[in-house]
């Protein structure tokens, strides 16, 4: 069987079953969720004692249990209030048909994402950063700081909080114009610091499809060999918005990279129950969105955040589902809670990253300091610290890590709840020179000496 | 059955989110002559509040959450026309019209504020996501709302905000209403900017603060907002 068409798709968020969202979510996802979770004798599975996950006959269990929920549920248009069913030979065609490697970028400044194992010696790629909100004034350097870190292999970047110091209405012109100019000062910014075919992921300053339209395959924006950001506003849902962005990328001969939130606490419920979730989601985003790439991501919804216990064995469960029975490019995000100039981020990106790194996920993206909640609470040496972890943790054995994890939890989980939100950009970096303070080098240096002595093998520089 | 065992009835169909339960154990409830106040208290906020916790310990989830929230709308609609006017305005915490505001399809963090809302004992109008400000205004009238609850995950729909307050002073309608905001990207400074009324930086904390607008005398718009979790 070929691969479904797009334009499947697009009909298919028209005639599909009529489901109002609200029946969608307190309804048909927590049932399918549940069911699935007994039926496979996989509920309280979760060991929040063991963060890592290295029981491979579990993470086959999920797989499997992952697989049936994406083919009960399909996903839900919740523009139309219509759900996207995919059959089984469409699903499995569309899994099988998709990338197993990608070049992104061009020639030897591009990046090659390759499919995973877990516990794969083949690095993990990273992408910094997420798309914390910056000044216009700031937006150009922070980004160009994170170019110049060789360590970060794709450039997504932050994302631009006005537009000529006027606020950037989501859906108006001023998105358009927004998406534009970032596009083209991300790929001037590559080119500035000697990195001109350096992979990218954009657009982040525009969530709805109008910034991507501007700024995705334009002349000086982002190149087709660049990834077009696709996120699923929640789980098991699609909209309009995400597939009007899936076109353009097809129409462009781009690369879709996909990505979508399950939350643990949210409509799958447990641990094990987001778990599921995030597979189906992860196995569905190529059909229904046509991934070259793409994720399953997840956060517990008490905390916004998945550097915890409970979060952490999600994402070591899922990825490690993924990567073992498949060949997808696999994405998944550390989201930190802890801001610049504080240990306790580097610590939470540590074992984030680590976690991922060694259950087999293709590329990470992040860092996400102070949960992205902070305008300019970033800076380019988190960038390099996630990078270097992301290189480095691949090839490490899931039992190492998870105790590597279990180490350093302990240090700042009491603070999840209440994190110390650190520095901004500018009281953490020299904004002429865009390093560090010595303030923040120092504890860099620290904690990179701690993870190296717990047996992550980074370069000491 | 006495009255205790009503009471329980009532509590444990909004526990477990059975609508027709919660509606048909209130009805026989009445029938048995159990007093509509105390059914209303102890019945229903008794198992609201059971519910938040539960929720708050990771004992139950979103979904159950908000299945409980529409079971006691049913209970609460069987007990309401035989209470007093003057006790339903006692009983009542106040009426939030809840929504993501234009350009945000994110729903998560509006359905537990709405959940826990509902939990507490306010009576919530959901919107839904990608609400514009027109609609925040005229659902705000349409249902007398107290209070106006805007999500927003995105600086770029955070910026509606502005507009929505601006609308509401235009169409001369501000005293009437508070108007909160959360979401990632907003700030006590921003909801300050913009004149609004109060920020919640999580949902326990949007709670908190539709308690404290609602409990005093101050009317809307406040000279400076009450904001509640901020980080520091």
């Amino acid at each position: 069987m070929g691969k479904l068409e797009i334009i499947e798709i697009l009909q298919r968020t028209r005639t599909g079953e009529y489901c109002t969202v609200r029946d969608w979510d307190i309804k048909r996802i927590p049932a399918v969720i549940r069911q699935k979770l007994k039926a496979h004798g996989l509920e309280k599975t979760c060991d929040p004692s063991n963060p890592v996950n290295s029981d491979d006959s579990l993470a086959d269990a999920f797989y499997k249990a992952g697989y049936e929920v994406a083919l009960e549920l399909g996903m839900l248009c919740e523009t139309t209030e219509r759900i996207v069913r995919i059959s089984e030979e469409e699903l499995d065609a569309a899994v099988e048909l998709a990338p197993s490697e990608l070049l992104v970028g061009e020639g030897s400044d591009g990046t090659k994402i390759k499919a995973r194992k877990p516990e794969d010696p083949y690095p993990m790629v990273f992408g910094a950063s997420m798309a914390i909100t910056f000044s216009e004034e700031n937006w150009p350097l922070i980004t160009e700081g994170i170019a110049r870190e060789r360590e970060v292999d794709i450039l997504e970047g932050p994302s631009l909080v006005t537009v000529h110091g006027l606020e950037i209405p989501s859906g108006t012109p001023f998105e358009t114009l927004a998406g534009y100019i970032h596009g083209r000062m991300n790929r001037q910014i590559r080119e500035r610091v000697g990195r001109p075919g350096m992979g990218a992921i954009g657009c982040t300053s525009s969530v709805t499809e109008y910034g991507q339209l501007a700024s995705y395959g334009v002349p000086g924006g982002f190149r087709p060999t660049d990834l077009s950001l696709v996120l699923f506003p929640s789980e098991m849902k699609v909209t309009h918005t995400v597939l009007h962005k899936v076109v353009h990328t097809l129409n462009m001969g781009g690369y879709v990279f996909a990505g979508s939130p399950s939350m643990i606490g949210g409509m799958s419920g447990p641990p094990e129950g987001s778990t599921l979730s995030a597979i189906a989601c992860a196995l569905l985003q190529y059909p229904v969105l046509q991934a070259h790439a793409g994720g399953g991501e997840i956060y517990d919804i008490r905390y916004l955040t998945n550097v915890n216990r409970e979060g952490l064995w999600a994402l070591s469960v899922t990825h490690q589902a993924l990567s073992r029975n498949t060949h997808l490019l696999t994405h998944a995000i550390a989201s930190e809670v802890s801001g610049p100039v504080t240990e306790n981020l580097l610590l939470e990106t540590l074992v984030g990253v680590a976690t991922i790194a060694a259950s087999g996920t293709a590329i990470a993206a992040g860092p996400r300091p102070a949960g992205g909640k902070l305008a300019e609470h970033l800076t380019p040496l988190e960038c390099r610290f996630a990078a270097e972890v992301s290189h480095k943790a691949s090839g490490l054995s899931r039992k190492r890590v998870n105790e590597i994890v279990k180490e350093v939890l302990p240090r700042f989980e009491s603070r999840i709840k209440t994190p110390d939100v650190g520095k901004p950009f500018r009281e953490a970096c020299d904004l002429k020179t865009l390093q560090p303070t010595k303030e923040w080098e120092n504890m860099y240096i620290k904690v990179k000496g701690e993870a190296i002595a717990l047996g992550i093998p980074l370069d000491p520089g | 059955m006495d009255h205790s065992d009503l009471l329980q009835g009532i509590r444990q169909a909004i526990i477990d989110g059975d609508e027709e339960a919660a509606k048909s154990r209130t009805e026989a409830a009445l029938t048995a002559s159990l007093e509509p106040m105390l059914a209303l208290q102890e019945g229903v906020q008794g198992a609201l509040n059971r519910v938040g916790e539960m929720f708050e310990t990771g004992e139950c989830y979103l979904p159950e959450l908000m299945m409980a929230g529409d079971a006691a709308r049913a209970a609460i609609s069987v007990l309401m026309p035989h209470i007093s006017a003057a006790d339903q305005d006692a009983a009542r915490r106040g009426k939030v019209v809840i929504g993501s505001i234009s350009g945000d399809l994110h729903d998560i963090g509006k359905n537990i504020v709405s959940a826990l809302l509902g939990a507490h004992g306010f009576a919530v109008v959901d919107l839904g996501t990608d609400v514009p400000a027109k609609n925040f205004v005229d659902a705000a009238q349409k249902h007398g709302a107290d209070i106006i609850a805007v999500s927003t995950l995105l600086t770029t729909s955070r910026a509606f905000t502005r507009e929505l307050v601006r609308l509401l002073n235009d169409t001369r309608v501000r005293e009437r209403h508070f108007v909160i905001v959360g979401g990632g990207p907003v700030t006590p400074e921003w909801v300050k900017s913009i004149g609004a009324d109060g920020y919640g930086r999580d949902a326990n904390n949007a709670v908190a603060l539709c308690s404290q607008l609602l409990s005093g005398r101050q009317r809307p718009p406040l000279e400076e907002p009450l904001c509640i979790g901020a980080l520091q």
